[in-house]
């Protein structure tokens, strides 16, 4: 068989069934090898788009995302979304297309140097000089995508290797299965000793958790140590709905209680999170009081912005059990309640037009159970974590670290592959949503029902925000207000929508968009004016919240 | 602030980008480098010595995340002001 043909045996091998990309040149012997597959190859509009789909994809499912894209414009396109894939630790595997190598260093027609312009974006990525090494390669790839923390292989792949002929005889068990984490409990009692001398104990929960397969570890963990828990963008739903000790989100925009409690606390129980700038606020005063106990799988992450009094490394199935005790801390839970009270959510908003967080606590209270909503960047993705609540992580698809617009349509359509049983929302903004608006080509062309919600602030509101705050109202490219007409922007990819702006309509428009069978787009006009709060200005303490400020 | 770094790691075509891209975006500054193949050519033995102020365990950490990399030991630290 040819290369080509190798890349989706192989594919198959390791139960892939769903691909995204975009052909061209230098790619054309695999798509032609795909004309016949078993694989299905959904045709993005840009590559950016299609690795999206893939991070979605893998995002929603727990599974390797897959991509592919030609050489050279394809390739560099697909650089965004793996860096996307890097800083959130998704596993993904990206194949391109390559010039032959009689050409490579020639600056032939669409040939850029992508191995190395993977250096900065993936876990690691792979030239294949040889067809004989193809299938090892890409074995590989697929072990280092998921093994330890996940994140993101590129595999690029000349035409020649592509077309060169080859023996291959797929070899049972040559998928490798998933190596087990190295884990070192020897500091597990340290661990305990610190969480039973501890008055004011919080988890502090991130993505790590759920990835490694713990989120009943962690429900045991927090019932057997009854302590307040706050969360990252990523790990939004790793802590069960009825726990009452749950404070939400903590950071820059978290909650109040949240970030308090944070600020109080005597131990800091770190689970698969690492520190980040989003969620620290200031480094130097960030839970002044605490000692740290860090839990992760990559040693990196281990003192690299504060110095943890016990860490443990490896899989936290493990480690979780290993450091539970049986404490109370009465007092301080009760302290806890009272700072979620006294600090709750107010939806009593006045006026007549829509406010975001009660319309999106609405969308979250009538959204079906095990929904999945994907957002973009900016003010509406940071509404969407301070008033839905999620069942899992894998139900709240956000760009983490590096924040990516354009990022919520496309993992939305990866979403929707992955869990077709379960409906699937979009929650852009207008700018976010502008940056990868050819994919309702791909949602027309597969028929895929996302249910597409757009919060209109005819602003880059996050930046109109942070404008208003720290630059003296200097509005500077940050007014959208001539922004296309979205319901009829939808209707050109035949799908349906609604324009909404006022706060009665919202149930109604709401239940039509899902009762609607196919995909559906609601069109929310709110106010400018409106923000997000609370919000810890750039270089405070996480205690020195602002809120309530109408530009 | 000097640290040697020996290394030993696969002999691919970026190893040696990988190193260097690790350690420039991590903030350390680069001393010196030399790099010689093992009798079997499949492997490559790599002193890299590096300057900072930081603390050298945020660059081995992340050097040793480096899927080509084998082995790494820090041979030691100087004072660039010594060495100099």
């Amino acid at each position: 068989m040819k290369g080509a043909e190798l890349v989706l045996q192989v594919l198959q091998q390791h139960g892939v069934d769903t691909i995204f990309g975009y052909p061209g040149g230098a790619i054309m012997p695999i798509y032609d090898a795909l004309y016949q597959s078993n694989v299905k190859h959904y045709l993005c509009r840009h590559e950016q788009g299609g690795a999206f789909s893939a991070i979605g994809y893998a995002r929603a499912s727990g599974k390797v995302g897959v991509c592919m894209a030609t050489s050279g414009p394809g390739a560099t396109n697909l650089i965004t979304s793996l860096a996307d894939a890097m800083l959130d630790s998704v596993p993904v595997v990206a194949i391109t297309g390559q010039v032959s190598q009689a050409v490579m260093g020639s600056d032939a027609f669409q040939e850029i140097d992508v191995l190395g312009l993977s250096l900065a974006v993936t876990k690691h990525s792979f030239m294949v000089r040889s067809v004989e090494e193809l299938a090892a390669t890409l074995h590989e790839a697929f072990a280092i995508a998921c093994n330890g923390r996940p994140g993101p292989v590129l595999v690029d792949i000349p035409k020649d290797v592509q077309l060169a002929e080859v023996d291959y005889q797929p070899e049972r068990g040559s998928t490798a299965k998933a190596v087990p984490v190295n884990t070192s409990l020897a500091n597990a009692a340290k661990a305990r000793a610190l969480i039973a001398a501890a008055q004011k104990p919080v988890a502090y929960i991130g993505g790590g958790v759920h990835m490694a397969g713990a989120m009943p570890q962690l429900q045991q963990f927090l019932a057997a140590n009854p302590m307040p828990s706050v969360t990252t963008l990523k790990a939004m739903g790793s802590v069960a709905k009825d726990n009452a000790h749950y404070l939400g989100m903590l950071g820059m925009h978290g909650t109040q209680a949240a970030n308090l409690a944070v600020q109080q606390c005597d131990l800091l129980i770190c689970l698969g999170a690492r520190f980040d700038d989003r969620v620290t606020g200031n480094l130097q005063k960030f839970a002044p009081h605490a000692k740290v106990i860090h839990v992760d799988i990559d040693p990196a992450e281990i003192n690299k912005v504060r110095f943890a009094n016990v860490a443990l490394l490896g899989d936290m199935k493990q480690i979780l059990p290993a450091i539970s005790t049986n404490n109370n801390y009465t007092d301080w839970l009760a302290h806890c309640a009272q700072l979620k009270q006294q600090y709750g959510w107010r939806y009593d908003h006045p006026g007549e037009r829509i406010y975001a967080p009660l319309m999106l606590k609405q969308l979250s209270e009538r959204m079906p159970d095990n929904s999945v909503v994907c957002c973009d960047v900016g003010q509406h993705q940071m509404w969407v974590a301070q008033h839905m609540r999620f069942s899992s992580p894998r139900n709240h698809l956000s760009s983490g670290g590096l924040g990516t617009m354009g990022f919520g349509l496309p993992a939305a359509i990866g979403a929707k592959l992955a869990r077709p049983q379960d409906t699937v929302i979009t929650v852009s903004g207008d700018g976010s949503f502008m940056m990868n608006v050819q994919e309702l080509a791909t949602i027309k062309r597969f028929r895929l029902p996302v249910k597409i919600v757009i919060v209109d602030n005819q602003r880059l509101g996050m930046v109109k925000q942070w404008q208003q705050l720290f630059f003296n109202e200097r509005y500077s490219e940050t007014d959208l207000s001539d922004n296309p007409d979205f319901v009829a922007l939808a209707a050109a990819f035949a799908i349906p929508g609604h324009c909404i702006t006022r706060k009665d309509e919202v149930e109604s428009a709401l239940e039509a968009m899902f009762t609607w069978p196919g995909p559906y787009l609601l069109h929310v006009c709110i106010d400018d004016k409106d923000n997000v709060w609370p919000l810890v200005p750039p270089g405070a303490a996480n205690e020195e919240m602002i809120t309530e400020l109408k530009a | 602030m000097n640290h040697i770094l020996n290394i030993t790691a696969t002999n691919t075509p970026a190893v040696v980008e990988r190193l260097l891209q690790v350690t420039r975006y991590r903030g350390y500054e680069l001393a010196g480098l030399q790099l010689t193949p093992r009798s079997d050519a499949k492997s490559l033995s790599i002193t890299l010595t590096v300057s900072s102020d930081k603390p050298i365990h945020l660059l081995t950490s992340q050097l040793h995340k480096l899927y080509d990399v084998q082995q790494l030991e820090l041979a030691g630290s100087e004072l660039a002001v010594l060495s100099a």
